[in-house]
């Protein structure tokens, strides 16, 4: 038995032509070491990193902290809870409010709506900025001397706080990474609503299915995959969240975000390991959701 | 990121080596004095970097790398960053193929990167420069530590009172005597009433609002004790720590509504629009109101932070001060060294000022005759302290002073109720850093 599947394998892997084998060796071997070189080793040297203290600039200095990083972050440090509060309000918002939307307006466009070109071009066209330079220009828009406080007539004196104002800053930045998020998840699911057969809903319209029975029991589980990668990728989006927030803010202060709070301790001048040890946080949080969506890819490819 | 950094200390470690071996035999031949390192110099590149400063920053930068060139013989190639990237990077800069020279702060910022290794001792520079710079600047730029100087001084500027004389004139004061916490209030509470800001701030950036923490801690409490706090050998739980935000919080009510949304170009802004009674900075932002108009530049005006505590007076001001410094993984340290000294020296002081540098020099070879009003005034307000902080985030470590104390101020400003509980925040994360 064991020797016959020895034989097996052998003789399947003479059958691969030379060409077969390069290709093979080319297009998994090469990304997987590139992967294992970019990504595991670092994932790993910061985990051992969190618990240390280093500068960042003699290996000789590094010295073991055991987890008083951690606990420094999780006792002491207020930012740490602003921060997660910030990303968990984030995440809600993301997850209650801006797919729902992408996705209500995806399934209306697909519907075929009047206008519904002119709409589809208009909610996607944020997808195409980066979050960066959507934080440029809002930054231009709204802060103090910026274009809006002059349409209202404020000068920097008595402009509006916006930015820094704890009562109005975290929904006026939600609903500027929505403004991106709703037309990247609408284009998303559009390609999948494009994918469902026509004929389905047909039928279900012939049965006298109204609209909403249509939506929630033909095309809601005919998208499953798409709905799943949808979700995962909500949930990327609002804990990884950063670039939008450090333009704006340049510091992670006023706003903390978790990831703002890695760079400032394990970038610049602020170096310490304990960016290291709010990486390791950051990446807990995120892989519940990395497995599934490799899981469910996994699974679409050996379907 | 931590992957690269380890690759590039590994190789910082084999390359420190080597340079460490040029760096001796290169330090030999200059102690046999500057003649004879000249010689050696002619016909080698030196490198420098301008952190910042544009147009009028590499004029600067050229007048003075030529005159080196005309000296030495030794071509230098010069090129300008952006100062942020460069303070941000500044650890990985000098781990990898830095310039072998190039303007930088003193403090901390030196300090730390020196002790570590990655900027040249410049004990025999200093030294041969002795003549031209006070004993004052001299201290400054030696590291507690190690007692050696990792950079050359050579500029500096005060952190103080800035409002506009005709302000000040239009609310019925007098505007060359504002030297009491009285006159200071009341020139707050006129402007106010005004429906002005009285004490304009911004703190989006997070270290701005360190330069009033800095100068009320340093009136209530003293030099000594602002120092020891920043060090760990004071407690920022201290009843004393506590009257100096108490002070602080004082000046709130005359604060702008927007602080949090404003950073220091936002408060330069204010005063250049006449919207604001007075503010804390550093003098650097005067060329702007001298950009915008002569008027607007001839209303400017600087006064000390004034009096709270008797006892200490004005004795105390943050005055940063800049300066060279020569990276010690540099292809030509001993090209750097020379060049930095150059940059130190009253013949190089000579030729940046010739191309447009306003700056004040601490050498005693400057000449301050050829001063402005103001800049007059900037002296006056210098003269006027007798010990000199160099900014909260240069006289405490980096990993204290940015990530830790600026976020404190910040929430502090924002709910200034909450102050016991953010003060036991910053000393529990200060007893949980790392001694080094």
């Amino acid at each position: 038995m064991k020797s016959a599947a020895t034989v097996q394998k052998k003789r399947s892997r003479r059958s691969l032509s030379k060409t077969d084998r390069f290709t093979l060796v080319t297009f998994v071997g090469i990304p997987t070491l590139l992967q294992i070189i970019l990504l595991w080793v670092p994932a790993v040297v910061t985990i051992i990193l969190s618990f240390t203290y280093w500068n960042g600039i003699r290996l000789k200095d590094i010295q073991w902290a055991g987890i008083q990083n951690y606990k420094n972050i999780f006792v002491n440090n207020p930012l740490f809870y602003q921060a997660l509060k910030n990303n968990t309000i984030w995440l809600a918002f993301f997850v209650l409010i801006a797919t729902p939307l992408g996705i209500l307006l995806a399934y209306q466009i697909d519907r075929g709506i009047k206008g519904h070109a002119f709409y589809e071009s208009i909610y996607y066209l944020p997808v195409v900025l980066s979050l960066a330079v959507i934080g440029i220009i809002w930054n231009f828009m709204l802060q103090p001397g910026g274009f809006v406080q002059g349409l209202m007539g404020r000068d920097i004196g008595n402009a509006i706080s916006i930015w820094g104002n704890p009562k109005i800053n975290t929904w006026v930045i939600l609903g500027i990474a929505s403004w991106r998020h709703i037309g990247y998840i609408m284009l998303l699911y559009l390609s999948g609503l494009k994918s469902v057969d026509p004929a389905l809903k047909e039928a279900a319209a012939i049965d006298g299915a109204t609209d909403w029975e249509i939506f929630r029991k033909i095309i809601l589980p005919t998208m499953k995959p798409v709905n799943i990668i949808i979700v995962v990728i909500t949930l990327i989006e609002s804990l990884r969240a950063f670039d939008l927030v450090y333009i704006i803010y340049g510091s992670p202060t006023i706003f903390p975000l978790l990831n703002l709070l890695v760079f400032q301790n394990f970038a610049g001048q602020g170096i310490s390991m304990k960016g290291a040890a709010y990486a390791v946080i950051l990446l807990l949080l995120c892989i519940v959701p990395i497995i599934t969506y490799l899981r469910i890819s996994f699974q679409e490819d050996i379907k | 990121m931590s992957e690269e950094k380890n690759i590039v200390s590994r190789r910082s470690v084999l390359k420190g080596a080597a340079v460490g071996g040029a760096a001796l035999a290169a330090g030999s031949s200059l102690s046999a004095g500057t003649a004879s390192a000249a010689t050696r110099l002619k016909g080698s590149t030196v490198k420098w970097t301008t952190r910042g400063g544009g147009a009028t920053g590499d004029a600067i930068a050229k007048a003075v790398n030529d005159a080196f060139t005309k000296k030495t013989g030794a071509k230098v190639v010069a090129q300008q960053v952006n100062s942020d990237d460069f303070q941000n990077n500044f650890a990985q800069i000098m781990q990898g193929s830095p310039d072998d020279a190039f303007g930088w702060m003193a403090g901390y910022r030196s300090n730390h990167f020196g002790e570590r290794g990655l900027l040249a001792d410049l004990t025999r520079e200093i030294g041969r420069l002795k003549g031209s710079l006070p004993t004052a600047a001299i201290k400054g730029a030696t590291s507690p530590v190690s007692k050696k100087p990792y950079i050359l001084p050579t500029t500096y500027y005060p952190w103080a009172l800035h409002y506009r004389k005709s302000m000040v004139k239009e609310i019925g004061m007098n505007p060359e005597k504002i030297d009491t916490w009285d006159d200071f209030v009341k020139l707050m509470t006129l402007t106010q009433k005004k429906g002005l800001v009285g004490y304009s701030l911004g703190a989006k950036g997070g270290w701005e609002a360190m330069g009033t923490f800095d100068v009320l801690n340093a009136r209530v409490n003293g030099y000594k004790y602002h120092i020891d706090l920043l060090n760990g050998r004071a407690k920022w739980t201290d009843a004393r720590t506590k009257e100096t935000f108490k002070y602080f919080a004082e000046l709130i009510p005359f604060m702008n509504a927007n602080v949090m949304d404003i950073s220091w170009d936002g408060m330069r802004d204010l005063l250049l629009q006449k919207k604001t009674g007075a503010m804390l900075m550093g003098s650097w932002f005067a060329n702007d109101f001298k950009a915008k108009s002569q008027a607007d530049y001839d209303d400017l005006w600087v006064v000390p932070f004034p009096q709270i505590n008797p006892k200490f007076g004005i004795d105390t001001i943050d005055a940063p001060l800049d300066g060279i410094s020569v990276a010690a993984n540099g292809k030509n340290v001993a090209g750097g060294k020379a060049l930095a000294e150059f940059w130190a020296s009253p013949e190089g002081i000579a030729q940046a000022v010739k191309a447009g540098d306003t700056n004040i020099y601490v050498s005693k070879s400057f000449d301050t005759s050829s001063y402005d009003s103001f800049n007059k005034q900037k002296l006056a307000v210098l003269a006027a302290a007798k010990n000199i902080m160099f900014f909260l985030d240069r006289d405490a470590r980096g990993d204290f002073a940015g990530p830790i104390v600026g976020p404190a101020i910040q929430n502090f400003i924002k709910k200034p109720s909450d102050i016991n509980k953010i003060l036991e925040n910053v000393q529990a994360q200060w007893d949980a850093l790392p001694k080094n």
